[in-house]
């Protein structure tokens, strides 16, 4: 089975095709980009970037995998969850070309494919991951929009058993990055300045860790981050122990656009937010486990390229005897690799959309809860 | 073409280099990252050249290196988290955007007048482009979708004649380390135009303080009843203004609760825009957050449109980026300001009014 996959979620751009769960090829356009996220985080911008970058990077997927469009079975395209008018683009053109070759399409939840992301393959039918899992197994989805836990049983059977009330986790990073000034996209750049900082300098409280529940809320741990470099901040800029925290008509206020920090502030602040952050991500997974009775867990999304939480996770799971799954770098963030080998597996149990010309986007698309 | 080697010989290579810069034509050059491309961004047929070689698609910018901070200066305006870069991070593997002074050729900064600068932490780049007393281009010198360069082979492996004909100059420094490219840092979202006071004339303006998250959100809830009772005939905009961590998506949480919305209010930061159906008193609760758009027209590329029809609530994070817009609705929409501080810790105070 040939499959074609798009996926336009967010701000890259992405194609592949694989032969049933083998991955022939595997095109991102920022990958191929000189300049990363150049201004595309604009909806506006995204839009048009992905139409810019949308033939080429199929065409390109198809020269790699060396398969023509008439030999193609299935169109995979991601729907949904995303930014409404970047899933448009892909939607699109998947429609186009269904029409067009009159292939059969098949819609694909785009957290459904981070999660059966630890089953691809190469193209000699080698594991990515390096790791097999079986079922049952729970999904750790972790991006600039996503913070899902997911009970996986089999092939198309999900249940949502936890996620963020707030903020997601990816998206703690970029706006503990903007208190930091550390500019768009902040998330990659924390990981990046906390590799020489003290984790354990800045204490930071962990919201909900102890909560029945698999829910997480790291909106506090952002409040907390503010609270604690406005004290920072203002230990060295005022020298009485006068009240910190006024408002914005008060001598003596900063608001936190006002605020910069040095190079070894930034490093400890930030590592210790990472810590924080992780520690969080990896307690509660673990705890999900055991309330589960699963041996099995993968993480994916944007955040999963984070070394340090790569680190902590394979100790703290080899430790409790459960095995994790890992997906390579670039299974982790935003592929379409990842929408082919649904694409495959819904291939197999004919799900294929009825009227291709009717598939809708939707943007705030989940799993459903148990 | 020529081909310098640049070891023991820097100053012959700098002085090669300026004479090709000056003439309008195409150097390739070793940094900490790869290899570069430079040009005179100032020059026209200098910079249509380099495009020609690059075989850019369309409108996608390009990065200039400069020597210092001062250089910068004289091409891009630095806000707080720039400057702030600038000194902890610069040089250094990192591009950082900011608005464009527009003093470059057509196609270098973006069609959003943003300009990418790097500070390269390369000694023969820095004396180069302190000799030139110019910037130059900082692009790779691959062809776009292709390999990053790390050696002159590499360069090569994908060049056609034609377009190594457009190369003057080579300064070959041999293989480089495999460094990533450098690290892109967008600092121009954090221009946010507060509303001074007097721009926005509240009536009815009213002043609370809330002690805890949940009582953020039984404001939240109060504020919700409040419009239903107003059974206005015309769509309605909370216009949430406020810094990081004051409870922005708490109040929301608490207005959801009184429309009867039973699903989990999260934050719409990473979608823009969040819709939820609700039953009875509204048709629609759309939750924007509109922090990541750089110009207020780009509210229409989210669908604000379609957003202002009747008996629809829409409540919009960060509005005052979008002040303007929200303004000139009129008559033809009921807003409501809120401005959310910290008090301390736990505190917040919330002061609101009709516009």
């Amino acid at each position: 089975m040939k499959i074609l996959a798009i996926e336009t979620s967010c701000d890259d751009t992405c194609a592949a095709v694989l032969d049933n769960d083998r991955v022939l090829s595997s095109v991102v356009s920022t990958q191929v980009e000189f300049h990363k996220k150049f201004g595309g985080v604009v909806p506006g911008i995204a839009r048009d970037k992905h139409k810019e970058f949308i033939d080429p990077c199929i065409e390109k997927a198809l020269k790699q995998a060396k398969v023509t469009m008439e030999k193609i079975d299935y169109i995979a395209v991601t729907y949904g969850p995303g930014l409404a008018i970047a899933l448009e683009v892909g939607l699109k053109k998947a429609q186009a070309l269904s029409l067009e070759y009159k292939k059969k399409l098949i819609p694909v939840n785009h957290l459904e494919g981070h999660a059966l992301s630890p089953f691809l393959k190469d193209k000699n039918g080698k594991l990515y991951s390096k790791v097999k899992l079986n079922f049952p197994f729970i999904s750790m989805i972790i991006s600039g929009g996503h913070t899902e836990l997911v009970l996986v049983s089999d092939f198309g059977k999900y249940e949502l058993i936890g996620q963020t009330l707030d903020d997601a986790a990816g998206e703690a990073f970029d706006k503990v990055a903007r208190l930091l000034k550390l500019g768009y996209p902040g998330g990659p750049l924390i990981s990046k300045v906390a590799e020489t900082g003290d984790r354990n300098k800045y204490l930071l409280p962990k919201p909900m860790l102890k909560s029945a529940d698999f829910n997480f809320s790291f909106s506090g741990v952002k409040t907390a981050c503010l609270v604690a470099l406005r004290k920072i901040y203002a230990e060295k800029n005022i020298n009485s122990n006068e009240k910190l925290i006024l408002t914005q008509n008060d001598p003596g206020y900063y608001d936190s656009k006002d605020m910069v920090f040095t190079k070894k502030e930034i490093a400890d602040f930030a590592a210790s937010f990472e810590k924080t952050m992780v520690d969080i991500l990896v307690t509660k997974l673990l705890a999900a486990t055991k309330k589960y009775g699963v041996k099995y867990v993968s993480i994916g999304g944007g955040v999963c390229a984070n070394n340090y939480l790569r680190k902590t996770m394979r100790e703290a799971f080899s430790k409790k005897g459960v095995i994790v799954s890992i997906p390579d770098k670039r299974f982790c963030t935003d592929n379409a690799g990842m929408i082919g080998i649904v694409g495959y597996y819904k291939g197999l149990r004919k799900e294929f959309s009825k009227d291709p010309s009717k598939v809708e986007r939707d943007p705030i698309l989940n799993f459903k809860s148990g | 073409m020529k081909i310098i080697k640049l070891k023991n010989n820097s100053s012959k290579a700098i002085n090669e280099a300026i004479l090709v810069l000056q003439k309008g034509g195409i150097i390739v050059y070793p940094t900490e990252t790869c290899y570069g491309l430079g040009v005179d961004p100032t020059n026209q047929a200098a910079v249509n050249k380099l495009i020609s070689y690059k075989t850019f698609r369309n409108d996608k910018p390009i990065s200039i290196a400069v020597s210092d901070k001062k250089m910068a200066e004289k091409y891009v305006t630095l806000n707080n988290t720039a400057k702030n870069l600038y000194k902890e991070y610069l040089p250094g593997p990192f591009t950082i955007i900011s608005k464009s002074k527009g003093k470059v050729a057509l196609g270098v900064e973006s069609n959003i007048k943003t300009q990418g600068v790097r500070i390269p932490k390369y000694g023969f780049v820095t004396n180069l482009l302190k000799k030139f007393g110019k910037p130059i281009t900082a692009t790779s010198a691959n062809i776009s979708y292709k390999k990053t360069p790390y050696s002159v082979e590499d360069i090569f492996a994908n060049t056609s004649q034609k377009q190594k004909d457009l190369i003057d100059l080579i300064i070959d420094a041999g293989v480089l380390p495999k460094n990533d490219p450098s690290t892109v840092i967008d600092t121009t979202l954090d221009d946010v135009n507060v509303l001074r006071q007097g721009d926005i004339i509240l009536h009815h303006k009213h002043k609370v303080v809330t002690r805890s998250e949940e009582e953020t959100r039984v404001f939240g809830e109060k504020l919700a009843i409040n419009l239903i009772n107003k059974k206005l005939d015309k769509p309605i905009i909370v216009a949430l203004q406020g810094e990081l961590g004051t409870g922005k998506t708490q109040l929301c949480k608490g207005l959801a609760k009184s429309l009867g919305i039973k699903q989990e209010v999260v934050s719409p930061t990473f979608v823009i825009c969040r819709e939820y159906i609700v039953k009875n008193d509204f048709n629609k609760f759309f939750h924007m957050d509109i922090y990541k758009l750089i110009e207020p027209e780009e509210l229409w590329e989210v669908g604000f449109k379609e957003m202002l029809s009747d008996r629809n609530l829409i409540v919009i994070e960060w509005a005052e980026k979008a002040s303007k817009i929200i303004k000139d609705l009129g008559e033809t929409v009921f807003v409501v300001w809120i401005n959310m501080y910290h008090k301390s810790e736990n505190e917040r105070i919330i002061e609101y009014g009709e516009y």
